[in-house]
């Protein structure tokens, strides 16, 4: 008699949907220096990230950033805090370079089993560009939890965390949507 | 002159990188608008043509703070992690699909919504193709809504980046798009 496959989506899986982390305020702020390595290493040539006089002509009225140029500022470590570099390194000689850090505003583990971590896809919602001199506050929540069943039968997990960047106007100025299998 | 998508992929690597249609600075200041009544279903959208090197991806490591050797370090990336080079970021990818929204729907519209997966990996020395082409358009709001296909290939049309983008174009004669976007109500 074959056993029946157990469902990776349990209760206490299932209740992960909706948690949200803190709203964590991004270390720094918008500014020229940080946009104008960012657009050159996107090799965007885009007047609009540095020419004043012309920004003020265009429908924003001033100098904007790429939009999800911010999301890299949630990853920042703030001055002042342990080396994570220096931390991984003491910890695995052969460290990939990123560590286990712990990252402020990261969400609960969801409580499974399925440990193989795969990067599923991008989404990202884009409402206004930031603007030089904003605060960064980000959020992130698990939007989504589904199962599905792979073709060796067994049942694997996409776990979809969702952030909310917005400014210190509370202004929304992007949503992004990473999505993880877990098998 | 533009070559659709299919054209391009016939070339060889160092004719297809002669066909980049990525705009100057002077191009994206100067940019006449595209009107909704302008773009039809196939229609591309110019191709954004890279080649990285490895500097490029050091540069881009550098910009966003990430320092996952896999990206810098050949003798990591092809002894430990058994990768063929060291990689291109899937996070550049991700920042260089909105540019390319945005550049199309310049000056007056705007890059909404995009979603994608992360698929092949990509080395220094490859030929990145990022492309667009409408699917489908529909008016709501006095705005025009125009749905996208979207990627990045590379030059043997290996697809390292399938997705999906919204963008909004204002009808001729019609209203600005908001700033900061308002979708329409459902």
């Amino acid at each position: 008699m074959t056993q029946p496959t157990q469902s990776a989506l349990t209760p206490e899986v299932r209740s992960m949907i909706g948690v949200k982390g803190e709203v964590v305020e991004a270390w720094g702020v918008v500014d020229a220096e940080y946009l104008r390595r960012f657009a050159q290493a996107i090799m965007d040539p885009d007047p609009r990230f540095w020419d004043e006089e012309f920004a003020s002509s265009t429908p924003y009225g001033e100098i904007v950033t790429p939009p999800i140029m911010v999301s890299y500022m949630a990853s920042r470590v703030p001055p002042g805090t342990e080396d994570p570099i220096t931390k991984a390194f003491e910890e695995d000689p052969m460290s990939d370079g990123i560590g286990r850090v712990h990252r402020h505003g990261e969400l609960p583990r969801v409580p499974t089993n399925l440990v193989r971590v795969l990067n599923a896809g991008n989404e990202l919602e884009i409402y206004k560009y930031p603007s030089i001199g904003d605060k960064i506050f980000f959020q992130h929540s698990y939007s989504d939890i589904r199962e599905r069943v792979g073709r060796d039968g067994k049942p694997f997990l996409i776990i979809t965390r969702e952030t909310r960047y917005s400014n210190q106007k509370d202004e929304t100025l992007c949503i992004t949507r990473a999505s993880t299998i877990r098998r | 002159m533009s070559l659709p998508l299919d054209d391009l992929l016939k070339l060889s690597p160092e004719e297809i990188i002669q066909h980049n249609e990525k705009p100057s600075g002077d191009q994206l200041r100067n940019k006449a608008q595209t009107y909704y009544e302008d773009v039809y279903e196939g229609m591309e959208l110019p191709k954004y043509m890279y080649k990285p090197t490895p500097t490029h991806l050091f540069r881009w490591s550098a910009a966003i703070e990430n320092f996952h050797r896999i990206h810098y370090d050949l003798d990591f990336g092809i002894n430990h992690d058994k990768n063929p080079s060291i990689l291109v970021h899937g996070s550049w990818k991700q920042s260089v699909a909105p540019q390319f929204l945005k550049d199309f729907t310049l000056p007056g519209g705007w890059p909404w919504k995009a979603r994608f997966e992360h698929r092949a990996m990509l080395v220094p020395g490859d030929i990145l193709i990022m492309w667009g082409k409408v699917t489908g358009k529909y008016e709501k709001g006095g705005m025009g809504f125009v749905d996208l296909e979207i990627g990045m290939k590379t030059q043997d049309g290996i697809e390292s980046m399938p997705g999906t983008a919204t963008v909004v174009l204002p009808l001729r004669g019609g209203k600005p798009i908001p700033y900061p976007f308002v979708p329409p109500a459902e």
